[in-house]
């Protein structure tokens, strides 16, 4: 067994034999690997037959295969490997042959995106996704999602300053976008829109971005989209490797470190560990620094498991933690400061540059551990079965008096516990299905020693879901699929109103029976429970039109439960001076949605367009109600309500290499998004925006330049939330409006590339970038950034970034 | 076999999943608000011996109406109270004399003139009054109002409009005034 190779010989016939004593010809031999098409990874089990004959012989675990004692001659020979796609290639076989073989998975694989944990295909075929490798995203810089997604048409982010991202797809946010981490959902705070997804993007190895709530196996209830982060699938043979970076970067004076290493063995065992951590102080504008933007993240993870082609298991632990501080200036009392600081060029506070983050900041935490365990049966039914707990700690602190700075204003623990089980890869002639059930656990702690009302209350979900998903397929031109969900949610909340809020809001009677018998003072303790079912489905068709154009159409219905937020929100929200109220009597929203995409991919040029069309009943939404006179002045109430919402729009790609080493790439999107009920536009849709690349790439050479324009048009389309209040000017009164509705001019933004392979040593490769963002140093605001009110964007910043792979 | 008893597993671990008691949460504790202020109160004392104590209370929100005598010295006294719990009452204002380093009110005047000078009794940082007690003199009659700002961590403690002060508002009420012959 030198070679290893598994010999089948067990119906070796006489044939072999007879043709082996026959001729002394017939001594020819066959050798080569097989390998996947997409990541040169070693197949496994691919077996190779010549046509005819009984000659045969499977790949071994380094992917190696041997054919011996054939005779010379033409050969048809099949390759195949249950999750690939079939593969026929004629042979004129006059000598020994050495070879290697590619082969491509199914594209009529019903597989989820994690085969094995770690293969990557499509989730769902008639709707489209963007994959990226996180290779690629680093080398746009360090705000890793914030500027990856900036090249996804349809994906944006909604910021609230530059450490504290959100993505934002088909113009929605937050409970509307799923973010899946190693095949579970992640469960944070997330309904926040300044709270950044706790994942550590770095840790992972590629994120597949898709439009729509086509995910069923994770949840039915994520109406824009979810965006799905993966590894890569593991390399059977005895291996150790790592990668590692440094970036460091002027704006901010920081920078980020990462390392990773892995050790595989070749009886399938890995272990693997993980570190980033990010270093920055305060951030700078054009012409002024941001003060109390600075930030730190230090994340880690560990992973270890076994994976063989048919099944494996495994065990992962990680854990993430981010400190931002937040601009200082946007801490205000009321109304009045708000009202300054919109007619103020600059913060009110611009101190000299630190490292050192004071209130206002915030601390979160997330910790994960996760226990997978996969097994494909004879019939090639595969059983898929986990459980993840998720620990996540939010803490929030504002500027406080009396000596109270140092304790949260918010200090929530978010415990959640995720069971899942799954079987796919059912098939049936053409047919093949996959069905499953999610079940989720969740405990809300708010703890009473801040000293403020609790933003959020303590409550416990429970959450229970079933999923079917099934494909027809006759052949690869033409794919009909289809998926159900059913999920059934339940609260169980305890929460303290004010008597005064709840007998206003008429709860007294609508919500009689939630109330407790206890109080305090003048609060009531209610016990508010809710029950949701809720239903959401897919079908859709994918058709090639030809060799290199595909059509896609896709409906989507989903619906979701309301969040915690919007349910049970009570409380002030000092940036953007606003009193927001949750509200009990609110509604699951009901999305319906069509998507198309037609592409074309050739050679030296591809192109794809995306329209979209929505309709959700119930969309709930966040609005002014009126004024609240407190203390400390009048404050704008804002109130969730629902109301039916229509949204529409366009993304599209093109590329095109102009000259052999030029390639221009383009992409644009827009979104128009209305209030039907209230004939008004909803608040916070990205604009109108664009990029345009041009990438050049010698060949030979080992270096890449790229310049990169992003254009934002101004968004024209935003609900009128303004109010009046009364100033003091002069000695008069005088009636002033705070306009936060009118959103910011466009802007552009230059970045550029440069990129060189340096390779030192056989074992280690390096990369070195020099990134420049915003070289013209162009002062902006983004209407997609919360603290536009208070400062602009970001300057020019220059990095320097240095990747060893090893 | 050895699958079929993980397997078994599995679905135990499934089960026991389904049926975990879906126990209920225990009783949260109230939070009394800290920092909290539910009552401004202000004591006017003119130099003839007259006096009035207005009291601006957030549930109730009607406030009486200042009453000054032209080119008189008054004295006002001003104190912050959290009575949210009316158990436990809280004087605030001692908050504020703790940090009077970062704090400062101000008076703000509509359709009146009053000029606002620092008490003899009144709290202070170096030369600066905080104006927790504060001597007003109106130079003609009229009415108007006046609106009262606790300033906490204001970027410029001498500015003349609530603008230049900086910071931001831990309180900001209206009073009307009315100032007689």
């Amino acid at each position: 067994m030198k070679h290893k190779s598994i010999h089948l010989y067990v119906i070796l016939n006489c044939l072999l034999i007879w043709n082996l004593t026959y001729s002394q010809e017939c001594n020819l031999f066959l050798k080569g690997k097989v390998t996947d098409f997409h990541d040169d990874s070693f197949l496994i089990g691919a077996l190779i037959q010549i046509e005819g004959t009984n000659f045969f012989s499977q790949t071994n675990l380094n992917g190696e295969f041997e054919i011996e004692g054939i005779c010379p001659g033409r050969y048809i020979l099949n390759i195949s490997h249950p999750n690939c796609k079939s593969k026929t290639k004629n042979i004129n076989l006059k000598e020994n042959k050495i070879f290697d073989l590619k082969l491509e998975h199914h594209i009529n694989e019903l597989e989820e995106i994690i085969v094995s944990d770690s293969r990557l295909s499509r989730t769902r075929k008639s709707v489209q996704e963007v994959l990226v490798d996180i290779s690629e995203i680093n080398s746009y810089g360090s705000n890793t999602l914030v500027d990856a997604l900036n090249y996804i048409p349809g994906a944006s982010i909604l910021k609230t300053g530059n450490s504290i991202g959100k993505p934002v797809i088909h113009g929605m946010y937050g409970s509307r976008v799923g973010i899946v981490t190693d095949g579970f959902r992640q469960y944070d705070q997330q309904w926040g829109p300044d709270h950044a997804p706790n994942v550590d993007f770095d840790s992972f190895e590629t994120i597949q971005l898709i439009k729509g709530a086509a995910a069923l196996k994770y949840g039915g209830d994520t109406s824009a989209g979810s965006i799905i982060l993966s590894s890569k699938r593991k390399v059977l043979r005895d291996t150790l490797f790592g990668t590692s970076f440094i970036n460091l970067e002027s704006n901010g004076w920081g920078g980020k470190f990462g390392s990773r290493i892995e050790k595989n063995y070749s009886n399938g065992f890995y272990i693997n560990g993980n570190f980033t951590g990010k270093r920055y102080g305060d951030f700078n504008t054009p012409n002024y620094i941001l003060s109390n933007t600075g930030f730190k993240e230090v994340d880690f993870s560990i992973k270890l498991g076994k994976d063989l082609v048919s099944k494996g298991w495994n065990l992962k632990y990680s854990n993430y933690n981010l400190e931002p501080g937040i601009l200082k200036a946007s801490h205000i009392g009321n109304v009045q400061d708000l009202f300054f600081a919109l007619n103020s060029s600059e913060p009110s506070i611009i101190d000299d540059f630190t490292y050192n983050v004071g209130a206002p900041n915030q601390r979160a935490s997330h910790q994960r551990l996760t226990f997978k365990y996969f097994r494909s049966f004879k019939n090639d039914v595969k059983l898929d079965f986990g459980y993840s707990y998720q620990n996540n700690k939010r803490k929030e602190f504002d500027i406080r008096r009396g000596g109270r700075t140092n304790i949260p204003v918010v200090d929530l623990l978010l415990k959640t516990h995720n069971l899942m089980l799954g079987f796919s890869n059912i098939k049936m002639e053409n047919w093949d299905f996959e069905f499953g059930y999610n079940g989720l656990i969740q405990d809300n702690f708010s703890t009473p020693d801040t000293g403020v009302k609790r933003l959020i209350p303590d409550y416990i979900k429970f959450e229970n879901g079933i999923y079917i998903l099934g494909s027809y397929q006759e052949s690869n031109s033409f794919l009909w699929e289809w998926g159900l969900r059913l999920d059934h949610v339940f609260y169980d909340a305890k929460k303290y109103y004010y008597k005064s809020v709840w007998e206003e809001r008429n709860y007294d009677v609508l919500f009689n029976q939630f109330e407790t018998g206890t109080d305090f003072a003048n609060q009531i303790l209610v016990n508010p429970k809710f029950n949701y079912l809720n239903v959401s489905a897919q079908t859709g068709i994918s058709k090639k039109i030809s060799d290199n154009s595909e059509f896609n159409i896709s409906y989507i219905l989903s619906q979701r439960a309301p969040n915690p937020s919007e349910l049970f929100s009570d409380g002030l929200h000092h940036a953007m001076a606003a009193i927001e109220y949750g509200n009990l009597s609110i509604n699951p929203e009901t999305s319906h949605k069509f998507l198309l995409s037609l592409s074309k991919t050739k050679p030296n040029y591809n192109w794809s367009l995306e329209p979209f069309i929505s309709k959700t009943f119930n969309y709930i939404f966040i609005e002014p109600t009126g004024l609240k006179q407190t203390i400390r002045g009048a404050f704008p109430v804002w109130t969730y309500k629902s109301t039916d919402a229509f949204l529409t729009g366009i993304d599209l790609n093109y590329s095109q290499s102009i000259i052999e080493n030029l390639r221009f790439d383009i992409g644009a999107s827009y979104v128009y998004a209305q209030d039907i009920l209230n004939s008004e536009p909803l608040i916070l849709i990205p604009p109108l925006n664009s990029f345009q690349k041009l990438k050049f790439s010698p060949k030979k050479s080992k270096w890449t330049f790229e310049i990169s324009n992003h254009i934002s048009a101004k968004q024209n389309r935003f609900p009128d939330s303004n109010f009046i209040f009364d100033y003091i000017e002069d000695g008069t009164i005088v009636s002033k409006t705070v306009d936060i509705s009118e959103s910011p001019s466009g802007f552009h933004r230059l970045d550029a590339i440069f990129s060189l392979q340096i390779r030192n040593q056989k074992n280690l490769t390096t990369n070195l970038r020099l990134i420049a963002q915003n070289i013209l140093n162009s002062e902006y605001r983004d209407y997609l950034n919360r603290m536009r009110y208070y400062s602009s964007e970001l300057g020019r910043n220059l990095q320097i970034q240095l990747n060893f792979n090893y | 076999m050895k699958f079929y008893t993980k397997f078994k597993k599995a679905k135990i671990l499934f089960l026991a999943f389904l049926f975990i008691v879906s126990c209920s949460k225990d009783d949260p504790d109230a939070v009394n608000e800290q920092e909290f202020i539910s009552n401004v109160l202000m004591t006017i004392e003119s130099a003839e011996g007259t006096s009035q104590t207005v009291d601006w209370d957030l549930s109730e929100m009607n406030s009486q109406t200042i009453s000054l005598k032209v080119n008189t010295d008054h004295n006002v006294g001003l104190r912050f109270i959290n009575s949210s719990d009316p158990t436990d009452v809280e004087e605030v204002t001692l908050e504020i004399i703790d940090e009077a380093d970062e704090h400062q009110v101000f008076f703000e005047f509509a359709d009146v003139s009053v000029n606002v000078t620092s008490a003899s009794n009144d709290t202070k940082v170096g030369s600066r009054g905080v104006l927790l007690n504060s001597v007003w003199n109106a130079s003609s009659t009229g009415t108007g109002l006046v609106r009262v700002y606790l300033i906490h961590q204001p970027t410029n403690f001498n500015a003349t409009t609530r603008e230049g002060f900086g910071g931001y508002n831990d309180v900001s009420i209206d009073i009307p005034v009315s100032i007689v012959e």
